[in-house]
């Protein structure tokens, strides 16, 4: 504080530059105790976000690879069928990927809002509508049945979007 | 349609379509993507795809006014043009002054940018994407979405920019703008003999322009 307030003698413009840096080092210096400390699950809070968020992606990956078959003219079954089937197996845990503490208020970069610990029981019902859909979506895919693959990712998108409207950060 | 010996054609009817077409489109465009309409924002910007398509194409062959290549040498003007307007002594221009034509270019290629970062884009959680985002992997498609949003607030800000100097003209420097765009007339007497180029409506290079873009929607409506 005392080198901030040295430097605020220098012309405006600097000084504001300077009092802005300042303000940043003390914003995060107590944060990054949070992110390091280590969870019930053995994973520091930033191993937990970045992990949670690589699972995501995977997810959206195989999403991807869903939609653009269903558009394409000629679909290819196979490329839908491997990613309908990682789905589950992706999310298959989900629950376990936002324990108390890995939110904003931790000092890691993440979209994950507050309210997701302020109504866990709500956030868990959501993740399990996921699953479900994501079973079907799966099950859709094996019998090969472009339209029901379709109706089916429909609603298993409706469901990361419900989750998505009320709980991640709105970008 | 009868020509008015007192007015002259400024701006051709494509020109004008256009424009007005894309003040209707680009709140539109920003609407259903804020509120998630994906499917009115895919088709809805695939049609200005088309628009911008047409216009770019509509530079290098249309009406007089429309064309790049004229108003690239009115940019040689733009110091003294602005030194006119400085002392309030400025004419108008036919077509676009050496200002306008900055500002049109800024606006084409920011709008020319949206349009094709946003055929490869693909949304966070990979669900919705752009017709041609099969081509690109999910990250490549994120990193196209991140500069249709940026570009946007880009575009956003052309916008603003190209209002009010419209609003400029028309309140400071009591020159009307905005009914030539509509009507694509002005008085003749604006404007001295020398200053007029031919500008005449060229329906055979038209129906080109207008084939090649829609081809070109089609192309990318049915890829895949």
């Amino acid at each position: 504080m005392k080198r901030c307030k040295t430097k605020l003698i220098l012309p405006a413009l600097a000084g504001l530059t300077l009092l802005t840096a300042c303000e940043q080092t003390a914003e995060t210096a107590p944060n990054s105790g949070a992110a390091n400390a280590e969870l019930p699950n053995g994973l520091t809070v930033k191993e937990q976000v970045e992990a949670r968020q690589g699972q995501l992606k995977k997810m959206g990956k195989a999403f991807k690879t869903i939609s653009d078959q269903l558009k394409a003219g000629s679909p290819d079954l196979a490329q839908i069928q491997a990613a309908a089937a990682a789905v589950p197996k992706e999310a298959a845990t989900m629950i376990d990927w936002f324990p108390e503490g890995t939110g904003p208020e931790s000092g890691v970069e993440t979209e994950a809002l507050p309210v997701i610990w302020e109504n866990k029981a709500d956030f868990n019902l959501k993740v399990a509508a996921l699953q479900d859909a994501a079973a079907l979506l799966d099950s859709a895919a094996q019998t090969g049945d472009i339209a029901a693959i379709g109706a089916a990712f429909k609603t298993t998108g409706g469901t990361c979007k419900a989750c998505h409207d009320k709980y991640r950060l709105d970008d | 349609m009868m020509a008015d010996p007192a007015r002259i054609l400024v701006w051709d009817w494509a020109v004008r379509l256009v424009h007005w077409l894309m003040v209707i489109l680009v709140p539109l465009l920003w609407w259903t993507a804020e509120e998630g309409y994906m499917d009115w924002h895919r088709s809805l910007g695939l049609t200005m795809f088309g628009l911008v398509l047409f216009r770019l194409i509509w530079g290098l062959i249309g009406s007089w006014t429309a064309r790049f290549v004229p108003m690239l040498r009115r940019v040689g003007m733009l110091k003294s043009y602005i030194g006119k307007l400085r002392a309030r002594e400025h004419g108008p221009t036919f077509g676009h002054s050496p200002l306008a034509v900055l500002g049109v270019f800024a606006l084409l290629a920011a709008l020319a940018t949206q349009v094709t970062t946003g055929l490869f884009s693909v949304d966070i959680d990979g669900l919705e994407s752009g017709p041609l985002a099969i081509m690109v992997s999910f990250e490549t498609g994120r990193q196209f979405a991140e500069i249709h949003e940026l570009n946007f607030n880009l575009l956003a800000t052309l916008i603003g920019l190209h209002i009010t100097a419209i609003a400029i003209y028309h309140f400071v420097l009591k020159e009307k703008l905005v009914r030539p765009m509509v009507t694509g007339l002005r008085s003749r007497s604006d404007f001295s003999a020398e200053q007029l180029p031919e500008n005449r409506s060229r329906p055979i290079p038209m129906i080109a322009a207008a084939i090649l873009s829609l081809a070109s929607v089609m192309v990318i409506l049915n890829f895949g």
